[in-house]
């Protein structure tokens, strides 16, 4: 559904992953019910829904474009991966990877996109994950930013947790286009930076794989109470408390970083940088009976997007199917539903 | 993610040639939210009746393609064709006089090398019945 909204609201096409996988929607299916959720905007992986990838057809872009008109969408972005280990013996050279970059941007253009998800080497920050290879780093993205330019494709950095769009690690790469004159690459935020507590999506998770549902209930609980009377959360006021219940290897691993995040990345800051974001994912895991997300605050993030002067698209990002789907299934289409209803009124739409 | 409906119980069943049986058959599904070209394939390793199935004797039929496992692993492999999200992988195990039909322990191990994490491996254990 158009609208003239200076902050406009989709679905990423993620959302509906068990949907598709399943059998029980195509491409066109997903595609109703982000229309039917009142999406304006699309973001698609065409790796997971276009067969044709990465050799997309006129003859799909005429179905692709007919479906956009039918059900009034808009085509928003395109996700781009770095399969830089393509093989067991060896690892994509520099130049196979820019080569495969290309593709994600034309595809998108070809699509109607206005932008590719960017998965630079610093989406989750420096270090969170010890690799022996480079995603694509700051010399792939120069290489990309003339291609980029000539398709007129913004290339959007996902700041991922534990990152956020205010660490200087990701800097770089616009510093590059400036000096190139090539501004087609820009910060996109991920509410995944603005988790201040533990979601009910994984409590249920790690207490199926064996964790002590009582230990991460004790947890979540402070951290809420931490991020609601605005200070840091300390995990050292719990730790006795929990280790006399006893922590098995899985509660471990649940709260394997719970002690070095103490709140949420900053929502002062997103509201000074948010007229230079491109592109953001609405991340959520689960709501709450009220509807809310019930670990991230959506009113104030969105009221610091929406004061900080962002102009763009916003979709729904739904991660819960992963983490509740050993449970039965998940349903990703009322998920998302009730997501846009929430942002609407986040955004005063309603 | 989908480790337990990477194995599926979908045409598990002997692969005849002139009358004879010639090998068996399963089929996979991705363990991963994308597809992947099958080169990113790190491993595939079964388990029928609780014995290793030799991986020489395995092969892909893929997109009304065949190929032989151990070439998917070779960088001589082409980058470009994708084992879709949700589609079947039919795995053949080639085997002299076949499986016998009926009921049969299988272990699946399937690893796949993606961008950003480490390679995924997931394993699942199903009793199938092969035709």
């Amino acid at each position: 559904m158009k609208t003239n909204h200076e902050i406009k609201l989709g679905v990423s096409l993620y959302s509906y992953q068990d949907t598709y996988y399943f059998h029980k929607q195509d491409l066109e299916g997903c595609l109703a019910a982000a229309a039917g959720a009142g999406a304006e905007g699309v973001e698609v992986f065409p790796e997971a829904m276009m067969p044709e990838w990465p050799y997309i057809s006129d003859a799909f872009v005429d179905k692709w474009n007919g479906w956009m008109e039918r059900y009034d969408l808009v085509p928003v972005c395109v996700d781009h991966f770095s399969d830089r280990r393509m093989w067991k013996n060896r690892n994509l050279s520099d130049d196979e990877l820019v080569e495969r970059g290309i593709w994600y941007i034309k595809t998108a253009a070809k699509l109607g996109c206005q932008s590719i998800r960017l998965l630079h080497e610093e989406h989750i920050g420096r270090n969170t994950i010890k690799r022996d290879y480079l995603l694509t780093d700051v010399k792939i993205a120069e290489r990309l930013l003339p291609v980029a330019a000539e398709h007129n494709i913004m290339m959007a950095l996902e700041c991922h947790a534990p990152t956020s769009i205010d660490d200087p690690v990701h800097q770089i790469y616009m510093e590059t286009a400036e000096r190139l004159g090539l501004p087609f690459v820009g910060l996109q935020v991920d509410f995944s930076s603005y988790e201040y507590c533990m979601s009910t999506a994984d409590v249920g998770m790690f207490t199926r794989q064996g964790a002590h549902a009582e230990i991460l209930n004790i947890v979540r609980e402070k951290q809420r109470e931490a991020y609601f009377a605005d200070r840091d959360f300390e995990y050292a006021e719990i730790k006795e408390q929990i280790e006399k219940i006893g922590l098995n290897d899985v509660d471990k691993n649940a709260l394997r970083r719970v002690p070095g995040h103490k709140r949420p990345h900053s929502l002062l800051k997103l509201k000074e940088l948010a007229s230079q974001v491109v592109y953001v994912h609405g991340k959520f895991y689960d709501l709450d009976a009220d509807g809310q997300v019930d670990n991230i605050d959506y009113p104030r993030v969105f009221k610091a997007l929406q004061d900080g002067g962002y102009k763009g698209y916003i979709c729904s990002e739904f991660e819960g199917n992963r983490r509740m789907n050993d449970a039965g299934w998940v349903d990703e289409i009322e998920y998302v539903r009730k997501h846009h209803i929430l942002m609407r009124k986040c955004l005063g739409y309603d | 993610m989908y480790d337990a409906h990477i194995l599926t119980d979908v045409g598990c069943r002997n692969i005849w040639e002139h009358g004879k049986k010639v090998g068996y058959c399963v089929n996979l599904t991705i363990n991963y939210y994308r597809g992947l070209p099958l080169c990113c394939v790190d491993e595939i390793f079964l388990e029928v009746d609780g014995e290793p199935v030799d991986p020489a004797a395995i092969v892909l039929q893929h997109q009304g393609r065949e190929y032989a496992y151990l070439d998917i692993l070779k960088d001589t492999f082409p980058a470009d064709f994708y084992w879709l999200f949700g589609e079947m992988l039919r795995v053949v195990v080639r085997k002299e006089g076949g499986i016998e039909q009926g009921r049969h322990p299988v272990k699946l191990r399937l690893a796949t090398r993606r961008s950003y994490t480490p390679t995924m491996v997931s394993e699942c254990t199903k009793t199938l019945t092969f035709a």
